[in-house]
């Protein structure tokens, strides 16, 4: 067993004990994953106006009323279709957000609780830690994101249009959940990890890890207003970028993490 | 720098650690694991061949074994530093540094961890002790540093002793003291104080303790007893750091 899965698996067990971490993230999750529901199911039931009938969605019903994949959605779906497309970003970011406060916390609750003297005087080098501190951050946020996108995806098959619920195996639809997510998650994550290692407390870490989640949510609102549409083409530059993004967290988080200065000089 | 003759440096660093116990001020336990969780962990860190076995033998050495799946927050303070003891000699270390074992336990969880400190001489391993409290530093040191900010002295505590003081004894007589000073000082012997009916004597190369109780007969002196003096580890570290800071 490796020093990340040793590391890892503590990680995991600290919080499989502290499950209330995670309450945030799953209450963001679960608000994630219900928001497009309520705009495109709820709010048309309640109000007696069909979304299709709205001028603001007919390149949306071209669009998707004619892909095959969603086997000839009527124009009401289409509708419904995009929106929950779209809403995806904030499936995946969402948990994310509410695994921060792991994340913010991994190093510099270490530093508190005075257990990471004793850990760093181990043959663990800075990489396997920060590693297994992000892993520990980002597993249940993804697993997390797989959860709300299985309810949301299990919603739709009930509540939506029939056939919407295909939308969420497009190609596109699976690269953000599958792809974009977790490199997201990481990059987030990473964030978080590199303040806490230099951080006095996980507060200001969170801050500063929150950051990344700006330039997604950016985006989220690009492709809302149609400036931007998530292609296959645009999935794989964003994930290029996000991939990059990592590598070079991971060399600043290295950089950052003052290994014998924390052994030496942090009290 | 080096350490087991090794050079300490950014490359040798990993294998060092290998090599090396430590055992921080505070015990540094995960709360939420248990006793085996926590130094299992530690054993997987330190790749060790078969982790799960390493884990039982540290528990049985440190008779841990009935607390093992208790949470570490759960512990009194005396048994969290045995298990951090524990932790830090899974990898049987050549080198052990044991920084302040004993702070902030009450007397009995302070005699524990000093026998299990002492437990490991024989062990063929070098144990470094940092500690403020100088009787536990006389208690299990061979040899004692005196740092401050630098090295100010080394040696065994006799040595240190030696160093500062000289060798004195203490010589009880059945009358009145003072009255031999005057003697002893003519026969050469200047390093002299009286207090009741006791002798407080320096001895030098000259002057041994059968040299001295003769001269105190011959003076015509009922000696009752003659025991060595010993100046306590703290007035030694203390009389160290003066003359470091005399000479600085």
């Amino acid at each position: 067993m490796t020093a990340v899965a040793a590391l890892l698996a503590k990680e995991l067990a600290d919080l499989r004990r502290n499950p209330g971490v995670f309450l945030p993230g799953l209450l963001v999750g679960a608000l994630a994953a219900f928001l497009p529901f309520f705009v495109a199911v709820i709010v048309p039931v309640a109000t007696g106006e069909r979304l299709a009938d709205s001028s603001d969605f007919q390149v949306a019903i071209e669009v998707y009323r004619t892909r095959p994949a969603l086997g000839g959605l009527g124009a009401e779906g289409a509708v419904q279709a995009w929106i929950f497309q779209q809403f995806l970003i904030v499936l995946v970011l969402a948990p994310v957000t509410g695994s921060m406060a792991v994340a913010a916390y991994s190093v510099v609750g270490e530093k508190q609780a005075r257990t990471l003297e004793p850990l760093l005087a181990t043959p663990i080098t800075t990489l396997e830690l920060l590693a297994a501190k992000v892993l520990g951050a980002a597993i249940p946020a993804v697993a997390l994101t797989l959860a709300c996108f299985a309810v949301a995806a299990g919603g739709a098959a009930v509540l939506a249009e029939p056939g919407v619920w295909r939308v969420f195996l497009l190609g596109e639809s699976l690269a953000t959940v599958f792809l974009i997510g977790p490199l997201a998650s990481l990059a987030a994550l990473q964030l978080a990890v590199c303040a806490s290692s230099r951080a006095v407390d996980a507060r200001s870490a969170q801050q500063l890890g929150a950051l990344v989640v700006l330039p997604i949510a950016g985006l989220l609102v690009a492709a809302l207003v149609g400036a931007v549409t998530l292609t296959a083409t645009v999935i794989a530059w964003i994930a290029l970028g996000l991939l990059a993004a990592n590598a070079l967290l991971m060399r600043i988080g290295i950089a950052l993490f003052a290994r014998e200065s924390i052994l030496t000089r942090w009290r | 720098m080096s350490i087991l003759g090794e050079p300490l440096t950014t490359a040798s660093a990993r294998a060092l650690r290998r090599r090396i116990g430590l055992l921080t001020e505070a015990p540094g336990l995960w709360d939420r694991l248990t006793v085996t969780q926590n130094l299992l962990v530690y054993a997987r860190l330190h790749r060790l061949p078969s982790p799960s076995d390493a884990v039982a033998r540290a528990l049985d050495a440190f008779d841990m074994r009935s607390r093992a799946d208790e949470l570490t927050a759960q512990l009194s303070k005396g048994l969290r530093q045995r298990v951090a003891l524990a932790r830090s000699l899974l990898h049987e270390p050549d080198v052990v540094l044991l920084d302040e074992p004993t702070g902030g336990l009450d007397p009995e969880s302070a005699r524990d961890v000093r026998t299990l400190v002492n437990g490991m001489r024989g062990s063929r391993r070098a144990v470094l002790l940092s500690t403020h409290n100088l009787d536990e530093a006389e208690r299990v040191a061979d040899r004692v540093a005196v740092l401050r900010t630098r090295l100010v002295a080394a040696g065994t505590p006799r040595e240190l002793r030696a160093r500062l003081f000289g060798t004195r004894v203490r010589v009880v007589l059945t009358g009145d003291a003072a009255a031999f000073c005057e003697p002893l000082r003519a026969s050469g012997i200047a390093d002299v104080r009286a207090s009741g009916s006791v002798l407080s004597v320096g001895l030098d190369g000259r002057t041994t303790t059968p040299v001295l109780v003769r001269r105190l007969v011959e003076a015509g002196a009922s000696v009752e007893s003659v025991v060595p003096e010993e100046a306590s580890l703290e007035e030694v570290y203390l009389g160290l750091l003066r003359a470091g800071a005399g000479s600085s």
